[in-house]
């Protein structure tokens, strides 16, 4: 698969096609952190252009994800391991249930952990790290469970014939087997912990700070924008740090053949019992929060009421005095809209030039960077590049778009690309051989995979976009809201409308995120097919 | 290292039941080769004897103690599996030191006395190697010296030349049994090839057929 010397028969355009993802990050990446060194550069000479505080900040920011990853392996190791190693019952919806924490909007899982604790918790420290384990779970779970799928457990045998107990076989045999996966994923959980935004803010309490949250508050606070860009340049030189840390950790893992997963079922009653206890609480863990945010969208003054749904259309309850709280889903949507538009030809073409020759294929690597990069340091590197005169393209609405595009466009490459380079390029020659001109084989060959990967990473980009929180914050009008931002600005008024509505709100972001995932992976599953007969 | 083996009435089966009524008995210092066709049951009669998976009746015996209530890695049973699966966190040294590691030894002593057991098998100064390094066969004599270091009271090989070259298969056979005798480790060993059943065995048996028939003995 993709073995073949299918390249001499690629369209001329494949050649070139890394030039719109390279203008584009160039134009909003690269500028604007460029724009943002060179608001560094501005405050040099400024008395402490980093901020007093801001090591602490930072240190205590690096205990909470240290506190954040360390519990989302805990709780998602034995989710890993049973989720991808056994067959029970209930196994898909297990798996489902998994991924949904990590897709919903950071602030719709802050406002669903305040229902589930009510007022008893108080704000801080423990909530985030709580909330952060939650958003986590799948990447653990995911990553781990890839490998540990893939783990011979003929391994552990040999150790317990060789006097291991059970515990020792699991600690001095599959542990070590693990450790790429799980360095990859804390790496992972780490940096979106320690750049958190949504989670930090909301739960919080404002005692309980990230870097990323003092960006924000430099920038819409104090309005130290140098000390803010210096802040935002810290951050950036710690994640990636972190990340390069965890790719090489990752991998240090010895070459291994891909073996098909035969999933088991448990041969000990104490196994059974295992398997059935962490499904079980899979579900109570990943649903309790969502169900405490239903029922407090629906309960109003002690009784069950549709007050607040009722509420979310109507300009009174809104923060704008121009618009509902709803008003702000037309927002997103057609923010989403755009996103998903720019995200799937930008990212797109950069996976097509994968199957290129030469150097331009690694532009898809250079389209995985925006991954490093946190919202706030987009967001305001966005703004500190198309923000201001002479260039601000503030009025146009189309800076949160952009921004969100280049939070998405990695996410589309890493759908896109494996899909390309997994579809058999000999079907290029035989279209070749069959008279088809470059552009059309290419279309006969990977037209039909391309159409269903292509939507995915659509309705991905477009879910990214619906939930995305930093990047907004920063370049979203005051006028003109999305609904995460509505949500805060609703949390941030006393009373129980605002927070009725503001879970009213989060429940419908809830509704189109899991729709779009669901289509996302109904898309993943209707291209199995395509691999009939290649082989 | 002279232990005996038994087995009485012994039905095995994932669930359900693959062969019942199974006896067995290896004398101490004897090697005892089952020969069978896929799929009737061999490797999971040694997976039983060895506890790796739970027999669904009968009794297994190590010595007249009846250790089928045991756990693994309490009954000294060591077995070879059709690959070396050997720790690919581990060089070759540290792997054949794992057992001893389990006795209780600590790394130095453990790792002395898997250099010995390394040159049991001919591969005299390979501890340091990172077992990626290794050829299929080097890789085979490895596991052999892993479990063997440790001095089980029964060895277990679960067609453990299957993947090899005919030559080195048969030079490996030879090898391994001049080991076990050396040794006086008694051992089962299982193939689906007769010529190399007899050829390592002091004696061959068949697997049943069909489940509630006994094993039967291969004339010579």
């Amino acid at each position: 698969m993709g073995g073949g010397d299918g390249s001499l028969s690629l369209p001329r355009w494949v050649g070139w096609a890394w030039l719109v993802p390279g203008a584009f990050l160039l134009a909003f990446l690269a500028y604007p952190l460029v724009a943002l060194g060179a608001r560094i550069l501005d405050g040099l000479g400024q008395s402490a252009l980093v901020p007093v505080g801001t090591g602490q900040v930072a240190a205590l920011a690096a205990a909470q994800a240290l506190a954040s990853t360390a519990l989302a392996l805990a709780v998602g190791l034995p989710m890993a391991n049973v989720v991808s190693r056994y067959r029970f019952r209930g196994r898909a919806l297990a798996q489902a249930l998994v991924t949904i924490p990590f897709v919903l909007p950071t602030v719709v899982v802050a406002l669903a952990f305040r229902s589930l604790v009510g007022p008893g918790i108080p704000q801080g420290l423990f909530l985030v790290v709580v909330a952060h384990a939650y958003v986590n779970l799948a990447v653990v779970a995911r990553i781990v469970g890839a490998q540990w799928a893939q783990h011979d457990d003929r391994h552990e045998a040999v150790a317990r014939t060789l006097g291991a107990i059970r515990w020792t076989a699991f600690r001095t045999v599959t542990l070590p087997a693990l450790v790429p996966s799980i360095a990859a994923s804390a790496a992972v959980v780490f940096v979106f912990s320690f750049s958190s935004l949504g989670i930090v803010l909301l739960l919080g309490g404002g005692s309980t700070r990230t870097l990323e949250s003092q960006v924000l508050r430099q920038t819409s606070v104090l309005l130290d924008f140098p000390g803010a860009a210096a802040t935002a340049a810290i951050q950036l030189v710690v994640v990636s740090a972190i990340l390069l840390g965890g790719a090489a950790l990752s991998r240090r893992s010895p070459r291994r053949v891909m073996r098909p997963i035969r999933l088991r079922r448990p041969t000990s009653r104490s196994g059974t019992i295992g398997v059935r206890v962490t499904s079980a609480g899979i579900a109570v863990l990943v649903l309790a929060p969502v169900l405490a945010l239903a029922v407090d969208s629906l309960r109003s003054r002690g009784s069950w009421s549709l007050a607040w749904w009722q509420a979310i259309g109507s300009v009174d309850a809104g923060t704008t005095r121009i618009g509902s709280p709803l008003s702000a889903l037309g927002t997103s949507i057609s923010y989403a809209l755009i996103t998903a538009a720019i995200a799937a030809v930008v990212g797109g073409l950069a996976a097509v030039a994968v199957l290129g020759r030469g150097p331009t294929r690694w532009i898809a690597l250079v389209a995985v960077v925006p991954l490093g990069v946190s919202a706030a340091t987009v967001g305001l590197g966005t703004l500190l590049a198309y923000g201001r005169p002479p260039l601000d393209l503030r009025a146009t609405g189309l800076l949160v778009p952009l921004a969100h595009a280049l939070v998405a466009v990695p996410l589309v490459v890493a759908v896109v690309a494996p899909a390309l380079r997994g579809t058999d390029d000999r079907r290029l020659a035989v279209a070749a051989c069959l008279g088809a001109r470059p552009t059309r084989a290419f279309l006969t060959a990977y037209g039909p995979v391309l159409r269903i990967v292509m939507l995915a990473s659509a309705a991905l980009a477009g879910a990214v976009s619906l939930g995305e929180f930093g990047a907004a914050s920063f370049l979203a009008r005051a006028t003109n809201p999305t609904v995460p931002l509505q949500i805060v600005r609703l949390l941030g008024r006393p009373g129980e409308e605002s927070y009725g509505v503001a879970a009213a709100l989060a429940m419908v972001l809830v509704a189109i995120t899991l729709v779009l995932v669901l289509l996302v992976d109904r898309l993943g599953t209707s291209r199995q097919p395509a691999a009939v007969g290649t082989p | 290292m002279t232990s005996r083996l038994e087995a009485i009435d012994l039905a095995i089966g994932h669930g359900t039941v693959l062969a019942d009524g199974l006896s067995l008995s290896v004398a101490p210092a004897e090697i005892v080769a089952i020969v069978g066709p896929s799929g009737s049951g061999k490797s999971t009669l040694l997976a039983s004897l060895a506890g790796v998976v739970p027999a669904l009746g009968g009794h297994v015996l190590v010595d007249g103690i009846d250790v089928t209530a045991w756990p693994v890695h309490r009954r000294r049973i060591g077995m070879i599996f059709q690959e070396p699966l050997l720790f690919p966190h581990l060089d070759v040294g540290d792997n054949v030191a794992y057992g001893l590691r389990r006795l209780g030894q600590n790394r130095r002593e453990a790792r002395a006395q898997a250099l010995e057991a390394l040159a049991w098998v001919g591969l005299d100064g390979y501890a340091d190697r990172p077992v990626e390094r290794l050829s299929g066969g080097q890789a085979q004599r490895v596991a052999l010296a892993r479990a063997l270091a440790p001095r089980p009271a029964v060895l277990l090989l679960d067609e453990p030349f299957s993947a090899l070259d005919a030559e080195l298969r048969q030079r490996l056979a030879a090898d391994v049994a001049d080991l076990l005798r050396r040794e006086a480790t008694a051992a089962v060993h299982v193939t689906h090839d007769l010529d190399e059943a007899a050829a390592m065995a002091d004696r061959v048996l068949r697997m049943p057929p069909e489940p509630g028939q006994p094993l039967a003995r291969v004339p010579r």
